[in-house]
């Protein structure tokens, strides 16, 4: 048998297209999308308690809310838009004038993945669920003022009533928020039981959704894939999605991430090493979009129920003894946007939060301060960070160390894991520690309330400061915005008076990505929103 | 044979109360260990003490220590090993998928090991003080200095990001490709029963690094023992009435020596197995392997107890079976010797 140059070119034409004849190779590569991320997606259903960040990426995609955020361009990227809501699975809503009732006018086309039409009885039970059930949702939509089952009513097979006592400022956008799912009720009741009777431990595992994917395979701690839903009609502009299948991978080395994007064998990561960053900025293949996490700080707090930060005056002391041009150099690399060195007194020029509060080194001041709050002979105490953290925390405990040590401040710095840090700070036993949170609604009154405010985890410092209390309460319902503005303005004038806790930076979110990759948008849940994203 | 099976049925027996021993101890150190999984499971924006008090009602946690231990025990006799917060899956199911591909990588690793460890040990023993003995002295030394995260990432970065040889470093199979019906969990097996090769060298190409990596790290105690008992039998008296009655070097050596030469290196086999299998954590980690050793780290990192506990009594229960097997291939090695 003679071989000539053309068999063998067809030979190798057949071996390349041989791995795309399978069922589920239908599609081809450039419509597939992989992301690699580090962490796992541990359920469909994102009110699971426990669930992970990851799982809330995935569900975004396979459920639709009644509502959702747009998104705006912001410098080279897009960014979420917290303040332009649009409709998902609802064609409209309607506001009534005193704010307290919304009206959803469904979409009349809209279908769930197994072909049965969105009715207003899948809404109520779904939402009726988010208030009922033990889940993270309850917690969450309580935020803004959705309590109980009897505040939504079908009107008809198309519209459900949603109606708040007092108009609460974030009633609307916390329908937006991913735990709001829309469930196809017929589905979810079907697997329901007596002692689950929301299907909870069924949907764990098993989507029951109308979103514009489809969950295809989902193997906890390994890989989703999700396929396109090619019937979905929840986009803002009637375009189903670029990409026909996610392959949404967990791979816990970093480096190998970085590895499998630069060789383009994977099109995007979201958790690289920041220090790696800047180098796989410098290659061919690869593009980063970095966007400042405008809902998120890092910052160190004190806890101000508990001997010695209590004293206001070692809180300001601390604050004016802490380097931090050094830190944000050291630590972050300076890929973020900074929270401190503002220049205003008295009344901050905006009433967005978090924004850069007046916080500046100054060591005689510090050492003055020390005095005047009684600890002229200094104090030992020690400063925690989370394992999860260190890439950050360790330069930055270590700068911490040596400029506090300068003013009398002997730290000795604890290096704890996850689960033992979070019950140290739920039970508020730690007297000085480094975190780093985000808000899913950045509105200040909102973020004074979760931050500074009750009881919860979140409340980091532990502050209870009556005047913060009450301004919070009140501008949670506050309808004029001049109004609203002025109640914020004080907030923070007080929050950078009384220092329960330094505000560091916003760090960047560096989503790594092969060149070809467009459209990547950073959302409130730090997650990938495929929806957004196209192959160039 | 009934004998064998007899003595492997008396020896399990007599090993089940160490399997408990292993349960109520891990039981207690986990409850010993700082770190509330209720806590860290509730995270919510305003997760307070209501949610907190209903995870650890999920959990079980909200009863005494000594009631949740007789839930769990019997639990466990029934077949049941908790669900897993990390993974939202029953542990039973996770390990049972998990596990396949572990003692794959495992397998393969020592059947490498053995491979490359036995010959260099003989031909070291063969030439003591020669410069292939020094040459597998230092391979072996360097097999057990560079740890395996380093070995593993050395041979992605060569292989994988410099030469484009190995597949992308990243689980059992390529992402791509089909993967063949689940049969064994082992998927050359699975593959091969599928008859899809295709698959099956998707596999074995992804296997071929992270067995590379173990198996270089466990170099060192195999051919070590094969030298060290090579040399003493090589001394010994019937080697040298072999010898003087003329038979083939080949015959001496393979046949007669080895043979007697191999008890300890079974017996270290057994030992370098079920470390493999535990501690193979590092290359799971670094190849995305799903294996056990990966899927426990995680699951201890967030206190998550049911998953270690069960990850624990799977080890322990493996270690008691790889026991068993050794003494059985002392057997096969040696009639001489018989396991009671």
């Amino acid at each position: 048998m003679k071989i000539t140059r053309r068999d063998i070119l067809a030979g190798t034409a057949g071996l390349a297209a041989a791995p795309l004849a399978g069922p589920a190779m239908a599609q081809s590569r450039a419509e597939t999308l992989r992301q690699v991320t580090g962490n796992t997606v541990n359920t469909l259903d994102p009110t699971m308690p426990g669930s992970t960040r990851e799982a809330f990426g995935i569900s975004v995609n396979i459920y639709d809310r009644l509502v959702s955020f747009g998104r705006k361009q912001s410098g080279a990227g897009w960014v979420f838009d917290p303040d332009t809501i649009r409709g998902e699975l609802a064609e409209r809503v309607e506001t009534s004038a005193d704010g307290t009732t919304f009206t959803f006018h469904l979409r009349r086309d809209a279908k769930f993945h197994d072909g049965t039409p969105v009715t207003a009885e899948d809404v109520k039970w779904s939402l009726d669920r988010h208030v009922s059930a033990r889940s993270l949702a309850a917690v969450q939509i309580q935020t803004g003022s959705w309590t109980r089952a009897e505040q939504f009513r079908i009107i008809d097979q198309h519209t459900v009533e949603a109606r708040v006592e007092r108009p609460d400022r974030l009633a609307l956008p916390n329908l937006c928020t991913l735990y709001c799912i829309i469930i196809n009720s017929k589905v979810a009741k079907a697997h329901a039981t007596a002692e689950d009777p929301w299907a909870q431990n069924w949907l764990k595992d098993n989507a029951a959704g109308s979103g514009a994917y489809m969950a295809e395979s989902f193997k906890p701690g390994e890989q989703v894939i999700l396929r396109r839903n090619d019937n979905w009609k929840g986009s803002p502009d009637g375009k189903l999605p670029f990409f026909r299948r996610i392959i949404n991978q967990t791979i816990p080395e970093a480096a190998t991430r970085a590895n499998l994007i630069e060789r383009g064998d994977a099109d995007l990561s979201i958790d690289l090493q920041a220090s790696d960053v800047p180098t796989l900025a410098q290659r061919p293949r690869v593009k980063v979009v970095s966007t400042p996490q405008f809902n998120a700080f890092t910052m160190v707090a004190f806890n101000t129920r508990m001997a010695p930060f209590d004293n206001i005056k070692l809180r300001q002391a601390v604050a004016a003894a802490l380097p931090y041009g050094d830190i944000f150099k050291a630590a972050l690399f300076e890929r973020g946007a900074a929270l401190f060195g503002a220049d205003w007194s008295e009344t901050p020029p905006t009433a967005r939060f978090p924004q850069p509060l007046p916080m500046k080194t100054n060591l005689a001041r510090a050492r003055a301060l020390m005095a005047e709050a009684g600890f002229p002979n200094g104090l030992d105490t020690t400063f925690s960070f989370n394992v999860g953290s260190a890439a950050t925390s360790e330069p930055m405990a270590a700068l911490i160390k040596e400029s506090l040590a300068r003013i009398g401040i002997r730290i000795e710095i604890q290096k704890l894991p996850d689960a033992q840090i979070s019950t140290l700070v739920t039970e508020k036993k730690l007297p000085f520690l480094t975190e780093t949170s985000i808000a899913w609604l950045p509105s200040t009154d909102y973020f004074f309330r979760n931050f500074f405010t009750g009881e919860q985890r979140w409340n980091y410092s532990s502050w209870n400061n009556a005047e913060i209390t009450a301004l919070t309460a009140k501008a949670r319902f506050e309808q004029d915005a001049a109004e609203y503005d002025r109640l914020c303005r004080r907030m923070i004038a007080v929050l950078a008076e009384e220092v329960p806790l330094i505000l560091l930076w916003q760090p960047n979110q560096d989503a790594v990505m092969t060149q070809a990759i467009d459209g990547y948008t950073y959302q409130y849940h730090r997650q990938v929103d495929y929806r957004d994203l196209r192959r160039a | 044979m009934r004998g064998i099976a007899g003595r492997a049925g008396r020896r399990f027996l007599s090993s089940l109360p160490a399997l408990l021993g292993v349960l109520v101890f891990t039981f207690l150190l986990m409850r010993v260990l700082p770190g509330d999984p209720a806590i860290f499971f509730a995270s919510g924006p305003n997760a307070g003490q209501a949610e907190i008090e209903d995870i650890r009602r999920r959990m079980g946690l909200d009863k005494p220590v000594p009631e949740q231990l007789l839930l769990y025990l019997r639990d466990v006799a029934t077949g049941n090993l908790g669900r897993s917060m990390t993974t939202g899956q029953p542990v039973l199911n996770d390990l049972r998928g998990r596990l396949p591909a572990s003692l794959e990588l495992t397998f393969c690793a020592l059947l490498i090991a053995l491979v490359l460890a036995v010959p260099l040990g003989i031909l070291a023993a063969l030439r003591p003080g020669s410069l292939l003995d020094h040459g597998v002295r230092m391979l072996c030394t360097l097999g057990v200095c560079v740890p395996t995260f380093v070995s593993g990432l050395l041979l992605i970065y060569v292989l994988y990001y410099l030469l484009g040889i190995a597949p992308d470093p990243t689980g059992r199979i390529d992402i791509f490709a089909s993967q063949p019906p689940t049969v064994t969990g082992f998927l050359l097996v699975d593959a091969a029963l599928a008859g899809d090769w295709e698959a099956w060298w998707a596999a074995a190409s992804q296997l071929v690094l992270p067995a590379c990596t173990m198996a270089l790290f466990v170099l060192a105690p195999l051919a070590r023992m094969t030298r060290a008992s090579m040399l003493a039998v090589l001394t010994s008296d019937f080697v040298r009435t072999g010898e003087a009655l003329g038979l083939s070097r080949r015959r001496v050596i393979l046949v007669y020596a080895l043979r007697n030469a191999l008890l300890p290196v079974i017996t270290i086999m057994g030992i370098v197995f079920s470390t493999m299998l535990g501690a193979n954590v590092l290359v799971e980690k670094v190849f995305s392997w799903p294996g056990v050793a990966s899927y426990a780290l995680d699951a201890l990192l967030s206190s998550d107890y049911a998953p270690v506990q069960g990850f624990v009594l799977l080890m322990a229960s493996i270690f008691v079976l790889v026991n068993l097997v050794v003494d059985l291939l002392y057997g096969l090695a040696d009639p001489r010797v018989s396991i009671g």
